[in-house]
This record gives C-alpha cells, structure tokens and sequence, in this order.
C-alpha cells in the first residue's frame, strides 16, 4: 500500500489487514494482520494458521498484551495517526527492549521522510510512507544523523559509554 | 459590509505582506495603505490569488484583515493587525553603526 | 565550561546540513509549510508577527566570550543588530530571513552553539542558577548534571513529539536562581542522608492558562539515578498526556488529574524496570563532565581593597551599583557583577551587537572569559575581582549595563509581547517602559527593596507574571488592550503563584495603579527590612484592593 520501505529498501508490502472477524466465514489467505481486539479474541483460531501473523495497535493499547504471543507474531503494526503524535514511539522501544520482539514492527499513518531516524532508532523497520513522500529521498533519512547521544534499541549506553569505555 | 485586505508572511523573508490586485495582476506590498481592498465575489478573487501564492511557495497563510477607509488609504480595524503593518510600537535597540534594511516595498507574485 | 568533542561537533554539522536540506525542500515547494514547521520548530525558528524569530540555545544560561562575539555577528549580519534575552536564559532574533538561516546555524556551530530543541514539542533547553559554581549557598554545581540531561535530551528518538513542550530546570543551592518550582521537571541538589548530594524531583510546575507549583515526587534521588527517573517520567509522560487539548496537554495537568501519589507510582513502576539499564550514571560518567566545570584557578586576594572602599565612600553611585548589582562570591577578593539589561533606553532584556562585543571584551578583561544569562533577562560576570569593580563600573555605565536596579523595582521581566509576538493579546514593552519612568527615582527603588514586576502580554505568560510580586498580564477587552495585575507570586523558593487584585485597568491606568499598589506597601510594612512580598502576606489583599478600587 502505498510507499512502502523495509530493512532500509524499498520493497513491496506482502501484508494484508483485515478485521471483522466476527462476521466472516472463512479468513483470508495469506498473511495478515489484525486489530489488538480481535487477536485477544480470536488468538486460538488465528495461531492455527501456516502464514505469518500480525497485530495492529492503536497508539492507546499496551503492547504488554502481546507479550504471551510475541513468538508467534510476525509482524506488530504501530499507529501515528498524526506526525505530533508521538505515543508509538514508545510502543515500539518497549517492544524491542523490554520485551525482546524479532519480528517486523512496522510504522503507518502520518509517516514522513523526517521522522524516520527517529522511528528507525526506537525499533521501527518497516514504514508505510504517507501519500506523496518519496521514497528515495526518504531512504536517505536512516544516514542522515551518524551521532546519537542517548540509548534506544540501536545503542545499549549513552554515548559517554560507548566504545567498552 | 466591511471590507477586507489580504495579508500574508513571505515565505522567504517572513515579512509582512498584503496583496494588491490590479487589471487582474498580482503584487504583494508591504504597505497596507496600498493593498486592495474589497467583499463579497471580490474577496473572494483576492482570497483566490492569495491561495495561489501560498501553493506557489511565495507566501504563508494568508487571511483576511477588516480594514478601515482614511485619508492615505487602508487602515487595518484591530490593533493587533495595526501594529503587524506598521511595526514594533516600540523603537528598535540601534548601535551607531546599524544599517537599516530597506522595507520590501512592492513585489511581483 | 563544557568543549565539544569531535562527535558533538559532527553531530550539529549534520543536523545544520539536514536543516538546510528541509528548507531547500520547502523553498522549491517540496515540503508544504505543515509538513515544514515541525522541523522549522525544532530547529528554533518561528513565524512571528512581523518576521521569523529564531531562539538560539544558550545551555544552562552559559556563554563563552567567543560565543557572545558570534552572537553580536549574528545580529549584525542576519538581522537588526540586536538580540533579546528570554526568560529560559537563550536568546531570540526578531528578523532572520528563512533562506539565511542554515547559514545563521553554521556560524553558530563552529561555536558549539544551536537552535536544536528550542521549541516544539520536545525537550527545551535545560536551565539553571546563573550564580552556578560562584555563589555562597551553593550544596553542588548544577551545570554538570544540565549538561547530562542536555546530552541525554537532544535528538531523544522517543521523546522528539510529546503532547506538549518539556521545560527542566536544575539548581544545587538553598536559593532558588531559576524558577525550578515552576517547570515541568525541577531538580534541586541537596544534602542526602548518606553525606553525598542527591536530588529532590518536582514535577508538573509550570505558568501559562493553568499555573501550578510542581510537586516533589521524589525527595530524594541518588545521582546515579538522574537519567533513568527522568526517562521514566518522560516515558509516562509520552503515553498518557493528554493530546486531545492542546490547553490540557503538559504534565502538570497529567499529575493533576492523575492525582500525585498515583503519578508517583506509574514513575517509580516504570522506573524500577530501567534503573539499571544504560542511562545508569557512573561515578566516572560525573566526573568527567564535572570536569569540565572545575574552579578556575582563583588568586590568593584580601576581601578588602582601598580603591574600592575609597569610592563606596566618595561616590554615590558607584555605591549605589556596588550594593544593588554586585553580590559577594564564595573566594575572597571576587565579587559577582550583575549587567542590567533593564535601563530605560531598551526594551528588557535587549542588547545590541555593540554592547554584544563589549561585554564579549569585559569577560575576557574582568571574568575569565565567561558570561551567564539569567530567566529575569539579566547577564552575569561571575568572577570579578574585588579590586577590578571600580575600573568595570566604568565600563558599564558606558555601555548603560550599570543601572542599579538588579531584583528591584525597575528590574522588570517583559515577555516581547504584541509589538512583536503573534500569540499576544496586548503590548507589554510600553508598560515597562511606563513604569521604569514613572519611578526613575533611585532613593524611591532603593526603599522598595527585593520586589519582582513580571509582565506577560497573553495568556500563554512567557513573561511569568504569575510568579511576580506584581504580576500583570495583558489582554484584549473588546478591541481595547487592558492589564490585568495579581500581586504575592514569587519564582524563588518560597514558590507561589500571585492572585488577581481585581478588574483590569486601562493602559493610561496600570502606571497609577502600580503606584498605588506601592504606597499601600510602603505606608503598612513593619518596618523598611519588611518586604514587599512578606507584608502582602501579612497584610492579604485587602488594603490593596480598598485603595485600587475605593
């Protein structure tokens, strides 16, 4: 959907949403990902699937809930519904540091060249660029800045750290 | 009935502009005095070219100030917008050797 | 002072040719001004009423003389050939062009100076005592833990867009120099139970619509753990304040509504799970940034000299500054000089590029090459010797920095207010203007004694009106600019928040009204030592609304 980069290339997005789950017979094939909700719900029926697994948050759900299934989920999709809105940025630092997710964690929303440095340090390696950024510029983004001062997912210490100092 | 000018910030200077609009020519000066006035389908034009320089890059935000009629021409109703047209109330700290900057006087959009 | 290494260095060279990236962008129409104004903000650069204004970061209040040389440069060559100092201890230009502001960037960071973080809903710069390092209350320098937090807070991936913008403020003496009781982080360092410093932790302080003192959720925290618990504050902060009202949106109304004791517990729960992560401070990862804040190498001076004391006595107004603007230092022979910035020729808190480089020079001569800004818009030479005063008050009175004023009457803060800001409701310059003349009387000020006039011109009170001895606040009553006046605030450690007298007054009436708010002090204190702030106290607000009002 849309501009789409992964592990700093572009790249074509192989994923599906999908919600309602409730009101369908039979899912869809492939892999897919669903709202927070309807994992909690329907985790037995979906865990029973060969494909790949993902689970959407809003920026308002703890991403503790997903915990028991992290090893089980591919993909965990994050929300910036505006560029202001900062809230996934610590979804996504809490789930690659404090609980250890492997797989993708992906970036949708309000996705713009200038905050991918920042979304790519907190554990973000999949972005749904908005409508109309580029993407090539936009790969440009991950080194654009070569310093950082503090920890995140990248960097275990502060600068003053680094280098088995 | 009351009749409006459009004003902007240039997008390069930050300055302080109003637009003029004459025989269908635009020109954005920084002299409300000068700027056209006018309301109804005529601020509504103004409103359109003034959008225009905002897509093309020349300007930020514009919108609409009430203006009053006086002798040398328009005069902006609110006190806020006075002084956003004439400039600081106050006197601006000088050294002795300060060259002043030429005003942006009139440009073409 | 702290010097930049190689990687601090590469690190604004980077941001400087990322900013200059973005605004060729915006300028060929590639970025919209929406999509251009998050990283303009975060670069410092705002659109103001008549022009951009760009805020340039001062950390901790700290200038170099080299740095106040370029910061005279910048004036002259990118704009009006002045600057203003804000109450946040940086510095504003009122008239950068946008096109020139990458380069504005590059002067400033061949020294070590920025605009990063200076506005925008992100970590602002972190603030401090101006008397840092010098003054004779002082438990612990403050600045070596401002410049950690500063580290620690620039570029912070997780915390660049926070509901709201992010103030923090850090002292290390019984005195309270900086306001730390109205931030949105305050850290004191006191005497901790184990014979080391630790700090007392505020949050949730702060002024605008909804002023509130901030609440010691900690009162005492081990050094070791500074940067952790402010993470985990911040971190708490980034989920649940609230983005749904830009008004409701900084911590204080998070602690507020969350009520204290259970904002504690979401800190310290969140906290308990990082405190021994990374950002874990060593006794070295101090030190070495302590370092840098080493007393410079004082000489061996006599607290006394005879051409000082000759002229207390033979020249009134050299005594006049010598009591007024100078403080006595923690190393005999020194003294603390205070530049006021609040003569009657200049709006508070502006210096022109001229001044800018003679004050440049007078650090070099007089103070080690060092100058602090302070929140009331003031600069400080922190290390003068005794026996230089007499040849520098000389050199001050030249440059009109020698009004004697420094924390009395006629030391007002002004926030630039509508001559100059797009948020304002009504002027604020003219009516400090109106008073400084108004009682231009020195034997009048003098009398008055420690007294605090902070006027905001909206709302958003830039101008800390609210925790002012007299505050005034300035707002727009059906097209007409009327002044608001709350009386018994206080920025120090006895924090309070002023309460409002009464109706507003009229601009030709707030003069009068000062006046009479002064008599009402003078004719009622106990005696002369009373001050203002304490006689309010004792006397509440009646007599004063009986004599504004009748």
């Amino acid at each position: 959907m849309g501009n789409y980069i992964k592990d700093r290339m572009p790249d074509t997005d192989g994923w599906m949403p999908f919600s309602g789950l409730e009101d369908s017979d039979a899912l869809p094939a492939g892999d897919i990902y669903v709202p927070l909700e309807e994992w909690l719900q329907n985790r037995e029926a979906l865990l029973t699937r060969n494909n790949r697994l993902g689970v959407l948050l809003k920026n308002t759900d703890d991403p503790a809930q997903l915990v028991p299934d992290l090893e089980r989920l591919d993909l965990v999709v994050l929300e910036f519904p505006k560029m202001a809105d900062g809230r996934a940025f610590t979804q996504a630092r809490l789930l690659r540091e404090r609980y250890g997710f492997k797989g993708d964690i992906r970036a949708t929303g309000d996705v713009l060249h200038d905050q991918l440095f920042y979304m790519q340090r907190c554990g973000i390696n999949a972005f749904e660029l908005r409508e109309g950024e580029n993407v090539e510029a936009s790969l440009k983004a991950f080194d654009e800045m070569t310093v950082t001062y503090q920890p995140a997912t990248d960097e275990e210490f502060p600068i003053w750290r680094r280098d088995g100092k | 009935m009351a009749l409006q000018v459009y004003t902007a910030s240039l997008l390069k200077e930050g300055l302080v502009a109003y637009l003029c609009l004459e025989e269908g020519a635009a020109s954005w000066t920084s002299d409300i005095r000068e700027a056209t006035a006018g309301d109804g389908d005529a601020l509504t034009t103004l409103k359109i070219t003034a959008e225009k320089a905002e897509q093309n890059n020349l300007v930020i935000a514009p919108y609409a100030v009430d203006v009053l009629e006086t002798d040398s021409g328009w005069k902006a109703s609110t006190k806020r917008e006075q002084i956003r047209a004439e400039g600081p109330t106050v006197s601006l700290p000088r050294d002795a050797s300060t060259v002043s900057i030429t005003a942006a006087g009139r440009q073409a959009a | 002072m702290y010097q930049y290494s190689e990687q601090d260095h590469q690190l604004l060279l980077e941001r400087v040719e990322q900013f200059r990236g973005q605004v060729q962008r915006r300028l060929k129409g590639q970025l919209s001004e929406d999509e251009f104004k998050q990283q303009r903000l975060r670069n410092g650069l705002y659109l103001q009423l008549h022009a951009y204004m760009l805020r340039v970061a001062i950390p901790y209040g700290l200038l170099s003389a080299e740095q106040m040389r370029t910061l005279a440069h910048i004036a002259r060559k990118y704009d009006k050939g002045y600057g203003h100092f804000s109450t946040r201890q940086n510095i504003q230009y009122n008239w950068p062009k946008l096109e020139d502001v990458p380069d504005i960037l590059d002067d400033l960071a061949a020294v070590e100076m920025h605009a990063i973080q200076t506005s925008g809903n992100c970590i602002r710069n972190t603030t401090s005592d101006p008397l840092a390092g010098v003054a004779r209350d002082e438990h612990e320098d403050p600045r070596p833990y401002c410049e950690l937090i500063r580290q620690w807070s620039t570029f912070h991936p997780e915390f660049n867009f926070l509901p709201r913008k992010f103030k923090i403020a850090v002292t290390g003496a019984i005195g309270d120099r900086a306001a730390v009781a109205v931030h949105d982080i305050g850290l004191k360092l006191v005497e901790g139970p184990d014979g080391n410093n630790g700090f007392e932790v505020y949050v949730g302080g702060g002024l605008g619509r909804t002023p509130m003192i901030g609440k010691l959720i900690r009162e005492y925290l081990p050094k070791e753990d500074m940067l952790t618990y402010l993470e985990a504050i911040l971190r708490v902060y980034n989920q649940l304040g609230r983005r749904d009202n830009l008004y409701k949106a900084r911590i204080k109304i998070l602690v507020h509504e969350t009520g204290e004791e259970k904002f504690r517990e979401l800190v310290e729960a969140e906290w308990q799970k990082i405190k021994s992560t990374g950002l874990h401070l060593r006794e070295q990862d101090i030190q070495r940034i302590k370092d840098f804040f080493n007393d410079p190498d004082y000489e061996n001076l006599a607290d006394t000299d005879t051409e000082f004391e000759n002229m207390l006595l033979s020249d009134p107004e050299f005594a006049r500054w010598a009591d007024k603007n100078t403080e006595l230092h923690k190393q005999s022979g020194y003294r603390i000089v205070y530049l006021s910035l609040k003569s009657a020729n200049q709006p508070p808190g502006d210096v022109t590029a001229d001044q800018m480089d003679a004050i440049a020079d007078l650090a070099d001569k007089y103070s080690l090459g060092h100058i602090r800004t302070t929140h009331r818009q003031n600069l400080v030479l922190s290390d003068v010797k005794l026996k230089d005063l007499v040849a520098l008050w000389g050199e001050l009175k030249a440059l009109d920095l020698a009004t004697p004023n420094y924390n009395h009457l006629t030391d007002i803060i002004s926030c630039p207010g509508l001559d100059y800001c797009a948020l304002a409701t009504a002027r604020s310059i003219p009516i400090s203007q109106a008073i400084t003349e108004r009682f231009d009387s020195y034997d009048f000020v003098n009398d008055l004694g420690d007294l605090s006039i902070n006027i905001s011109g909206c709302i958003n009170a830039c101008g800390h009106h609210h925790v002012a001895n007299i505050g005034i606040l300035g707002v727009n009553k059906k097209g007409e600019e009327v002044y608001q006046l709350t009386l018994g605030g206080s920025a120090r450690e006895d924090a309070s928040i002023g309460k409002i007298i009464g109706p507003a007054f009229d601009a030709d009436q707030i003069v009068d009204a000062i006046g009479d708010v002064l008599s009402v002090y003078l004719e009622n204190r106990e005696d002369p030592e009373e001050t203002f702030l304490t006689a309010y106290h004792r006397l509440g607000q009646a007599p004063f609304k009986e004599k504004l009002y009748g």
